[in-house]
């Protein structure tokens, strides 16, 4: 073979080596670029955990400029939009990563269960609850887009709804809702109370003793239901058996059963059961019912001695407000004014105080709520034992 | 690393050098619309160069057009779905 023809072979060599090279370098330069993008990546991780989110937003935003492709970008940003408040922002980058062309299904149902959490939030509820339940029906993310239509209903107090949710969350996902369900039923027994069904309203009762055995509750309800139709001593077995379900609860119960030892003329009963709940509970309520109680019954000296060796014992401001009541009669002149101030003044500390808590988030509140305002979750907000509190 | 690609690059260019100088005789070509008379080394070293910055502009341009299209495509998505 004529070596001439071997020379003509070394142009395309050199192109061929020359196209190599641009390719190599240009992978070369997309892997810094890659870099560059993970370091930013961790840099919004910081400040996210830092809880700098201005700062979070800005990185992630110039990360979904150079990186088109990343859908956890956008799902984070969209995210990050949705908890500033930003809630348009969130709904309209969550609507392109649903329209978008390509995008696998798994991270389509991501983005559309995103989409309609932006929506409860911007309070189209009816957007929501129809997102969801098409997700559902697919069966894609169906658990958690369940849990958001059961905060809908709740939200919108459509309790049937919210039962038949809840039970099919628990079908599919094996864990126990029967408390919640029973607290959905209590919501429906005191709407038909409030509403004279009370035939109805004992069935919901009932329904929510299917559901949690010892529901505190329902068992409330149960006895307000026999107390209001003149059955006391079944009131009084429902909210007896309220405080042994759950002994927290004795603020919101001990009112509502000593009306009805009251009303039955039982207040020895009244004070035994008192003295065997002291021994159990360490809270002031039964001391303060139980002076009440001997004031009524034994007199002001009676109540006043019990009050102070209790006091001892549980020191409380509520049970040393009690005390200045009871005894500002027997004092005169300037120990009356002093009196008067340190009344007072306890008045203004248990003003500014909360008396529960929710336990899951610790939102402090002045009035029970069966339901935390602010988690909502159920049955988690208890009186808070303290000098100052219960 | 560099260094070694420095040590290269000179090696080659010594070779060029080298080989335009044995073979520095002209060679004529026709090229159809002209008629050239080059020196037959650096005819090859200038075939050499230019297939090589061709390869280079090809594989430049293929990454580079293809990134374009694919953001001008994701764009006009993204007007359609926010519109």
């Amino acid at each position: 073979m004529n070596p001439i023809w071997l020379l003509a072979l070394v142009p395309p060599l050199a192109f061929a080596c020359g196209w190599w090279l641009a390719r190599r370098s240009h992978v070369k330069r997309s892997g810094e670029r890659v870099n560059e993008l993970s370091s930013d990546y961790f840099r919004g991780l910081n400040y996210l955990l830092n809880e700098e989110q201005d700062k979070a937003l800005e990185v992630f935003l110039r990360l979904a400029e150079y990186n088109r492709d990343t859908v956890e970008t956008h799902l984070a940003l969209g995210n990050l939009f949705r908890k500033r408040g930003e809630v348009d922002r969130a709904i309209r980058l969550h609507q392109h990563l649903v329209s978008r062309q390509g995008l696998s299904d798994e991270m389509k149902t991501v983005a559309l269960l995103e989409l309609g959490e932006d929506y409860m939030r911007a309070g189209l509820l009816d957007r929501a609850e129809t997102l969801f339940s098409d997700l559902v029906a697919m069966d894609a993310l169906a658990p958690s887009a369940l849990r958001h239509l059961i905060a809908i209903y709740q939200h919108e107090r459509e309790w049937h709804k919210a039962i038949d949710h809840a039970r099919r969350l628990e079908a599919m996902t094996g864990e126990d809702e029967s408390a919640m369900i029973a607290q959905f039923y209590c919501e429906l027994a005191e709407q038909s109370r409030q509403h004279g069904a009370r035939t109805e309203a004992r069935d919901y009762v009932r329904d929510a003793f299917a559901c949690q055995e010892n529901c505190v509750r329902a068992h409330m309800i149960a006895g307000r239901l026999s107390s209001e139709d003149g059955e006391l001593e079944q009131a009084i077995a429902s909210y007896e058996a309220a405080i042994a379900a759950d002994i927290a609860f004795v603020p919101e119960i001990l009112p509502p059963l000593l009306n009805c030892y009251a009303r039955s003329g039982q207040m020895d009963r009244a004070e035994a059961f008192l003295r065997e709940i002291m021994e159990r509970y360490h809270g002031i309520s039964p001391v303060l019912a139980l002076t009440r109680l001997y004031e009524g019954r034994d007199g002001e000296r009676t109540a006043i001695d019990f009050l102070t060796g209790q006091l001892r014992k549980r020191p409380s401001v509520r049970g040393l407000m009690a005390l200045i009541d009871a005894t500002m009669d027997k004092v005169s002149g300037e120990a009356r004014e002093n009196y008067l101030i340190l009344r007072d003044l306890t008045r203004k500390l248990l003003e500014g105080q909360a008396m529960y808590r929710c336990s899951r988030c610790g939102f402090g509140a002045k009035a029970h709520h069966w339901q935390c305002p602010s988690c909502k979750s159920w049955g988690t907000v208890r009186p808070i034992h303290g000098v100052a509190n219960e | 690393m560099r260094l070694i690609a420095i040590i290269f690059l000179l090696l080659f260019i010594a070779a060029g050098v080298v080989f335009g100088a044995l073979n520095a005789d002209l060679a004529s070509f026709d090229l159809g619309f002209a008629q050239l008379s080059l020196p037959k080394g650096g005819a090859m070293l200038s075939a050499v160069l230019l297939g090589w910055i061709l390869g280079g502009i090809t594989a430049w341009l293929g990454t580079s057009l293809g990134h374009r299209r694919r953001r001008r495509r994701e764009r006009k998505v993204e007007s359609t779905t926010t519109a």
